[in-house]
């Protein structure tokens, strides 16, 4: 499991390379062809005993985060968000500036704030790096640089938490998964793309490379498993094993497709859940819309705060998620 | 040769969501085989049929199979469903109708809403949202629901197909309708100069997905949707849009997918013109048809919409008026032959 190193590299969607020269150096002495696409997506071949049909696995090696504004004349800096961010989340928070600056997120102190009054929104949040004025910022910080989160990961008992376990989870399993794998029963095809959060944009040139026959999008999902919403609102449950999707934002996933991993899961006796909310997406949505639409199904990790600086992850579903779809590859079950 | 409100019937009362079309799609290529050159469904479950011509032109003529619905998303302890929407359905619709399940059994669904108080009960139909209505299956225990249905099960309106005077009624509509066209387009074309691509696509109402992709193998010259659009000729109807049933079918000028291919158009206005169809314009300030996604396909394809127009679409009682229907067929028997003129 690779978890914890990919979760502490920074990788806002763009800026991915780190993160792909991570996964590079280990996959690639296990890839029968690797490359790096122009817009930055990593793929790995590894050849099936047959080669009339291929499966594509995809995680995204992107993580939501921040991308400064402005400089103001304060030596402050704004920032908007990169991906599904909400303000609300990273006030008071540390975070990194670029490569190297530590930086913290500020909002009027809460003794100052009209009661209920007082609004979260991007415009009024600084970032403070000690700058003492606007050119002493202007020579350490440009428009357009990256702020991200710092999170260190830790293990919590049977939790594991910290930053952009969406989606490096999905990239850790991946790496589990080539590492395992002895001949696969057809060509198989890990991706590691970029700018999902901001789009599904890395995805919609991949098929196109490969030219596969189905895809599997390994992701990490909202849980929303808190005990201020019933039940019945939740969309996963931390524990219950590996997400599986029938539909999300976009794409009703390929009937086969789903219900050849639900029998996947019970036959081999991997605890797994149904996805019990519909909203968002994944690049299944992109590979669906791409060439001649390619079938595509999603198995994801729950994950409880998500697009936030933490993230809680149990370590079974990861577990039993690396499980699952090294059992999709070994098996070849769910090309149709 | 079935007639068109027979059709209609059938295809309309064939119960498949986006994602959940094979039902119809066997329904279609019930109709269809005998007119048809040949047929395949391709990787995400489009329909596609052909006849072939001589002069190496192809048009693509699209309708989506797909129908508005609901998918189960979670069964509580006492046997009782929630559910989310599968394209843009409205819970209000869902208040005092039937949903049909498309399980083995075809369960029936009533819809209910939360409320603990009279005053929460008013607010919550107020503001009505998926997270405050559930489906009551009649099951005691989540058990004997468990038996009968799964999270992920689809579901549709129940409802039904009426016809009188000059109109037909019934859910799904949107875009069976459309079908319908296609099947009675392709059973009256006799030897064609063009190759004709009829394409019934899937997961249109979530997206576009089936008609992002149908033309990929096809590689068309030109592709018209054919779909429903709105008909405001009702009292206090939107005020910016003047379509109306029973005027002929619309020609799409732009909505907010897509802008018709203005060359695309034009021949389709001349040949309504030239043949006495009648006809009006469309410009619909919202929504979208898959010629978005035609448009989309490798190095674009000139793309137009063709629209019946209908009242009260994405209810379970969509009505369209027949005599637009037919005009829209013949319009299109028209323009297989000429587009090219």
């Amino acid at each position: 499991m690779y978890l914890k190193e990919l979760s502490e590299i920074s990788g806002i969607s763009g800026q991915e390379k780190d993160v792909r020269a991570y996964i590079s150096e280990r996959i690639a002495p296990l890839a029968d062809e690797i490359w790096t696409d122009p817009l930055g997506n990593l793929i790995a071949v590894k050849k099936g005993r047959k080669g009339d049909k291929r499966l594509l696995l995809a995680a995204h090696m992107d993580e939501v985060g921040m991308m400064v504004t402005r400089i103001n004349d304060d030596g402050t800096l704004s920032v908007m968000p990169v991906g599904g961010l909400r303000p609300e989340v990273v006030v008071g928070k540390q975070v990194m500036v670029g490569d190297a600056l530590i930086g913290v997120i500020g909002f009027k102190p809460i003794h100052l704030q009209k009661k209920d009054t007082e609004k979260i929104e991007w415009s009024n949040l600084r970032v403070y790096c000690g700058f003492a004025n606007k050119e002493e910022a202007k020579e350490n910080v440009k428009i357009g640089t990256y702020v991200s989160f710092v999170t260190k990961f830790s293990e919590n008992g049977v939790f594991f938490s910290g930053k952009a376990f969406d989606d490096r989870g999905g990239c850790s399993v991946l790496m589990d998964v080539i590492e395992s794998i002895d001949t696969p029963p057809f060509d198989t095809i890990f991706s590691f793309v970029v700018q999902e959060e901001t789009g599904l944009r890395g995805s919609a040139v991949v098929a196109e490379q490969v030219k596969p026959d189905v895809a599997i999008v390994v992701e990490t999902t909202t849980a929303g498993d808190v005990p201020e919403l019933e039940k019945y609102r939740w969309a996963t449950h931390l524990g219950d094993g590996p997400a599986i999707t029938f539909m999300h934002r976009g794409y009703v996933v390929d009937p086969r497709i789903f219900e050849r991993l639900v029998s996947l899961a019970q036959k081999a006796g991997i605890p797994f859940q149904y996805k019990m909310r519909t909203a968002g997406g994944t690049d299944a949505a992109r590979f669906a819309r791409s060439l001649y639409g390619v079938p595509s199904g999603v198995v994801s990790i729950p994950c409880r705060y998500i697009h936030s600086p933490l993230s809680v992850m149990h370590r079974d579903d990861y577990r039993y998620t690396a499980e699952l779809i090294k059992h999709v590859v070994e098996t070849g079950e769910v090309i149709l | 040769m079935s007639s068109l409100t027979e059709i209609l019937k059938v295809l309309t009362e064939t119960n498949s969501t986006s994602g959940r079309e094979e039902a119809v799609r066997n329904k279609i290529l019930g109709f269809l085989s005998p007119y048809v050159d040949g047929h395949r469904v391709d990787r995400l479950g489009n329909l596609i049929v052909w006849k072939k011509g001589r002069s190496g032109k192809k048009i693509l003529l699209d309708a989506h199979m797909d129908e508005i619905g609901v998918v189960v998303t979670h069964i509580d302890d006492r046997g009782f469903l929630r559910i989310e929407m599968v394209g843009g359905m409205d819970p209000r619709n869902l208040l005092g109708s039937r949903i049909r399940f498309l399980n083995e059994e075809g369960t029936c669904g009533v819809v209910g809403v939360e409320g603990e108080t009279q005053e929460e009960l008013k607010q919550n139909l107020e503001k009505l949202s998926f997270d405050r209505i559930y489906v009551d299956i009649g099951a005691y225990s989540k058990e004997e629901a468990m038996k009968r249905i799964n999270i992920g099960t689809f579901g549709v309106y129940d409802s039904h197909f009426e016809n009188f005077g000059n109109v037909c009624i019934s859910k799904a509509m949107d875009d069976r309708v459309g079908c319908a066209v296609l099947i009675k387009l392709f059973e009256s074309l006799k030897e064609t100069e063009h190759s004709i691509y009829g394409v019934f696509s899937v997961q249109e109402e979530v997206g576009l997905v089936g008609a992002s992709v149908a033309a990929y193998e096809i590689d068309p010259d030109i592709a018209i949707a054919l779909d429903v659009t709105g008909a405001f000729d009702t009292p206090k109807a939107h005020k910016r849009m003047g379509m109306k049933l029973g005027a002929g079918p619309a020609m799409k000028v732009m909505d907010q997918a897509s802008i018709s291919d203005r060359r695309l158009l034009n021949k389709l206005v001349e040949t309504a013109e030239k043949h006495g169809i009648p006809y009006q314009m469309e410009v619909l300030v919202f929504g979208g048809t898959d010629a978005a996604g035609y448009q989309k396909t490798k190095s674009g394809i000139p793309s137009a919409t063709v629209s019946i127009p209908t009242r009260y679409i994405h209810t379970p009682h969509e009505m369209v008026d027949i005599r637009d229907v037919e005009n829209t067929v013949k319009l299109l028997n028209h323009f297989c032959q000429e587009a090219f003129d």
